[in-house]
């Protein structure tokens, strides 16, 4: 059973009261909305998220098989030697972009990820530059995987947030309201009954006077 | 009228004047929920021939905050649009959520009569698009579509009235 809100039994009160009813509801609408919004981003992001991890896991598991066998073809010390001074270029843009309300980072690798350079293309085979290649497309899909799944745990608090809201209203602001509203029309018309019956009961003590 | 005698009155809570505190504070929050769910719109769209030439494409949004645009998602909407397009799209692309939840639109904003936005979006979800009074009217699986190609050139916009 909803409860009451405590205020005065006034017409402005109920005018009050009215307004308020009209303003949770249209809230409640645009809240259903970006519910069902942010849902549908939430399970778009999940499959995503799902389908780049699984992404990752190829292009690592490939990754480790072309290192190991540079590693086997070249030797450990002598790949060690090669890679020391190596480095990877890798340039991230990063920014946020806005859905429905939640501000989402948004990361973009720019000018490619550039493969790993300054080793000895001499002394070394084509096993470590598909490695290298490899390690690039590696460092990609990381940074798209960071993306996506940022996303989906901002999105996962806010749905959570939103649906505390949403269920407020549904169950406990406009049910209260509209009880409160219910009590304060009644007493109303309580009040002209009585108003009412007290006019009947003089006009009839005049008459007899 | 009689004046409410004072055994009538309902015992307010706290002493403020009519409305419990409470209650101001939840006024506060639903009207702060309208405020956020439109936070995030562009103060203006940009063309998208502009955004290609820019280091870092962005918008400046409502509430101060920048919206970013990917690269990547920019030069493919240059691939399927020749020069004079490109000049006339502006970019984000809204997307109208109204009072029917399973539409959406799209105002046609580009001149000559948003015929760029149509061109994309029937390639996009490769098929013909219904044009209604300046918008394109397309249903809640095809939005799911459309936002996983347009993470970024596209944005929602909430409003009951908007989608009839």
């Amino acid at each position: 059973m909803p409860e009451l809100i405590k205020v005065r039994p006034t017409k402005i009160e109920l005018v009050k009261l009215k307004r308020r009813l009209a303003l949770a509801q249209r809230v409640q609408k645009i809240v259903k909305d970006r519910l069902s919004i942010l849902t549908m981003e939430f399970l778009q992001t999940a499959r995503d998220t799902v389908e780049a991890k699984g992404k990752l896991i190829d292009e690592l598991s490939k990754l480790y098989k072309a290192l190991s066998i540079a590693a086997g073809y070249h030797g450990y010390i002598a790949l060690e030697k090669e890679l020391i001074a190596t480095e990877a270029d890798l340039k991230v843009t990063a920014g946020l972009r806005n859905v429905a309300g939640v501000r989402i980072p948004s990361f973009e690798v720019t000018d490619g990820a550039k493969p790993m350079k300054r080793y000895n293309l001499v002394d070394t085979s084509s096993w470590l530059d598909e490695a290298a290649q490899l390690s690039a497309e590696c460092l990609k899909a990381i940074v798209e995987l960071a993306e996506l799944q940022r996303n989906f745990e901002l999105l996962a608090m806010e749905i959570n947030r939103t649906k505390r809201i949403t269920n407020a209203l549904e169950y406990v602001v406009i049910p209260g309201l509209q009880t409160t509203i219910n009590y304060l029309n009644m007493k109303f018309e309580e009040r002209d009954r009585e108003e009412k019956a007290r006019l009947k009961r003089v006009k009839v003590l005049v008459a007899r006077e | 009228m009689p004046k409410p005698s004072h055994d009538e009155a309902l015992p307010m809570q706290s002493g403020q004047s009519g409305q419990p505190r409470y209650e101001k504070m939840l006024q506060e929050c639903l009207r702060g929920e309208l405020r956020i769910v439109n936070a995030g719109l562009p103060q203006s769209q940009k063309r998208l021939s502009n955004l290609l030439t820019e280091e870092y494409p962005y918008v400046v949004c409502n509430d101060g905050s920048t919206h970013f645009f990917k690269k990547s998602e920019l030069a493919y909407l240059a691939s399927m649009l020749d020069s004079d397009e490109q000049k006339a799209l502006l970019l984000p692309m809204l997307i109208e959520i109204g009072a029917n939840q399973a539409e959406a639109a799209i105002p046609m904003l580009s001149e000559p009569e948003g015929k760029v936005e149509e061109k994309i979006i029937s390639k996009t979800l490769n098929m013909p698009v219904i044009c209604e009074k300046g918008r394109i009217r397309i249903y809640k699986p095809q939005l799911a579509l459309l936002r996983r190609r347009f993470k970024t050139t596209t944005v929602y916009v909430f409003s009951p009235k908007i989608v009839a």
